[in-house]
């Protein structure tokens, strides 16, 4: 215990913007699902999932959820309300799928005839940027993009990066979106920090992400279907175990729908609100740099 | 006095509080509401601030839809309660993004003749001002939201025309509720060729609430100009009746071609007319029925007695 203390204070001084931020997370351990490991050790172990579920993600994704995924991701998108011109930047985004339906929104909206007013926005040329920290992830996108010919004209750009400590400019993101992925970075803070960074004035912060359930009996049947049903398949299928009980871990690990929008309202963000789909079992945080 | 030291308390604990805002903000409207119920005219505002916060506050707050349990995926929002709604600010952070919304939208209405109440001018709005058009993205009922802007815009600037008039007081009733109509509408004229539009987006029944709320403030303050002081039945009457005169003849408007409008004045007029002399015949008639039925409750009873004597 003296050990952590003392690390702890030389933490604070070798990074003392950091020990502000750090406060609302204990020092140097962090949750991995439900086991408690140190900060470096997480992102090795997030990154460890990743890679082994990279080419079953989005077959595991329909299991899991009976197709819902994808309606949840198209809510997602609507409530973004993207516009051609736009630069976008998808977190966490590995396999493509929001970023694809971005490109798919915007196509529908210049087709339907609102050149009128966008003349000089389609001089501005779309950009989605999609960053992963983790590159099997945004290969196997990569490729998805290839066979649907998504981003031919350069509107896709592929990044591999980490959300704590983005390599875009201040003030360059029309919007920011992360998909189920927050849940797996070590500071949340950070990211939502970074997230505000990049953004520019009116830029639109949106996260899609499993939270809490607390309506009474459908909260039981989650929790069944949670521990019991998700490994299983997670074994037959992906032949891995140990990833879906982390997932299924790192959801209740995860803060309540309410704490979390405290936490982007404390990031600066203004106009925070969510929106609970399906009774809780996934959200969607969005708010407003001002 | 207590008021701006309950706001000051209330604004220290919104921090922690989302619900404290919405109730502030509701108390906000409450106040701005009572005043226009009052039968006094010309009653100096009790609250300075609350008839500028209450343009932007009654357009954000109305269409403020955290949806809290939506179990579909489809766009419908539901009505907010204190308990849904959860703000997550700073009291300066509040105001920032109230003013920024307010910009965005006087800002679109500049927009709004060459390309309609539409997300488009919303998005030529924002750029204007220097925001990113994803915070288009944010209005809960886009077009809806630009629409009851406008409509409460309009409205403030009647209510000052009300406050400063002062030749109002010496016209009849007819005649000053001739005027209001008509200068109200004179507003619109500039927006007249995309107001067929906007009437269909007001008539939405997800926006109606809302338009219908602005309509009756409308009506209400031209009656309150007009001098009225009915507590009864009569309030409903009077209020139904001139938000038909105002409709149809804001209607007859959008298809007047004659220059400045004269058909329509000339239309105005007369149905005002008519309303009063409807006011006028109803009053007659019923004096008659009074009057036949007592003759008739005479006649029956003569009659009756002179049956029963025999």
């Amino acid at each position: 215990m003296a050990l952590g203390i003392v690390t702890k204070r030389l933490g604070n001084k070798l990074f003392p913007a950091l020990s502000s931020t750090s406060r609302l997370l204990h020092s140097h351990a962090t949750s991995f699902g439900f086991k408690h490991v140190n900060e470096e050790e997480k992102a090795r172990m997030v990154g460890d999932v990743f890679t082994s579920v990279a080419k079953n993600y989005d077959t595991m994704n329909d299991l899991m959820s009976a197709g819902l995924h994808r309606l949840w991701k198209e809510r997602l998108v609507s409530m973004l309300n993207p516009f051609p011109g736009m630069k976008h930047l998808d977190v966490a985004g590995g396999t493509g799928d929001v970023a694809f339906r971005i490109l798919d929104n915007i196509n529908r909206v210049k087709q339907r005839g609102l050149q009128d007013g966008f003349n000089d926005a389609l001089e501005a040329k779309t950009q989605i940027y999609v960053c992963d920290i983790n590159p099997n992830m945004l290969n196997v996108g990569k490729q998805r993009a290839a066979e649907k010919g998504y981003g031919e004209d350069g509107s896709l750009v592929w990044v591999e990066g980490n959300a704590e400590s983005l390599s875009f400019q201040d003030d360059s993101m029309d919007g920011y979106t992360i998909a189920f992925g927050i849940r797996n970075v070590t500071h949340i803070e950070k990211v939502l920090s970074e997230a505000h960074r990049v953004l520019k004035h009116g830029g639109r912060f949106l996260c899609l992400e499993l939270s809490h359930v607390s309506l009474p009996i459908f909260k039981e049947l989650y929790d069944l279907y949670s521990f019991s049903v998700i490994p299983r398949i997670g074994e037959m299928v992906a032949g891995d175990r140990e990833s879906y009980q982390y997932l299924v871990e790192s959801i209740r690990r995860f803060p309540p729908q309410e704490k979390f929008a405290s936490m982007i309202a404390d990031a600066g963000f203004q106009k925070v609100e969510y929106e609970n789909l399906v009774g809780g079992v996934v959200a969607i945080h969005s708010g407003i740099k001002i | 006095m207590y008021r701006t030291a309950a706001k000051r308390l209330l604004c220290s604990a919104r921090q922690f509080n989302g619900n404290a805002a919405l109730r502030f903000r509701r108390h906000n409207a409450l106040i701005t509401y009572s005043r226009f119920s009052t039968t006094e005219i010309n009653q100096p505002f009790s609250n300075p601030h609350s008839i500028h916060d209450a343009i932007p506050i009654s357009t954000t707050e109305i269409e403020n839809p955290t949806l809290y349990d939506s179990t579909s995926s489809s766009t419908s929002s539901s009505s907010t309660t204190d308990e849904d709604s959860h703000r997550f600010e700073s009291p300066k952070s509040k105001t920032k993004y109230e003013d920024e919304h307010a910009r965005l939208l006087s800002a679109s209405l500049v927009h709004v003749m060459k390309l309609g109440w539409t997300e488009t001018a919303l998005m030529a709005g924002a750029k204007d001002v220097g925001l990113s058009p994803s915070i288009v993205g944010s209005l809960s009922r886009k077009e809806a939201a630009l629409v009851e802007f406008y409509m409460d815009d309009c409205l403030q600037r009647l209510i000052d025309k009300i406050d400063t008039d002062g030749s109002l007081k010496n016209l009849t009733p007819s005649d000053c509720i001739s005027k209001l109509i008509r200068f109200r509408l004179e507003m619109q004229a500039p927006y007249i060729s995309t107001w067929p539009q906007a009437l269909s987006i007001q008539a939405q029944p997800v926006n109606v609430p809302t338009s219908f709320k602005q309509r009756a403030m409308l009506v209400d303050e031209i009656w309150h100009a007009a001098g009225d002081n009915a507590s009864d039945l009569d309030w409903y009457a009077k209020r139904t009746v001139l938000g038909g005169i105002y409709s149809t003849t804001e209607i007859y408007m959008l298809t007047d071609g004659s220059a400045d409008f004269r058909d329509t004045w000339a239309f105005l007029d007369a149905r005002v007319k008519d309303a009063f002399d409807l006011k006028k015949t109803i009053q007659e008639a019923q004096y008659l029925a009074e009057a036949v039925s007592t003759g008739l409750g005479n006649t029956f009873e003569e009659f009756v007695g002179k049956v029963f004597r025999r």
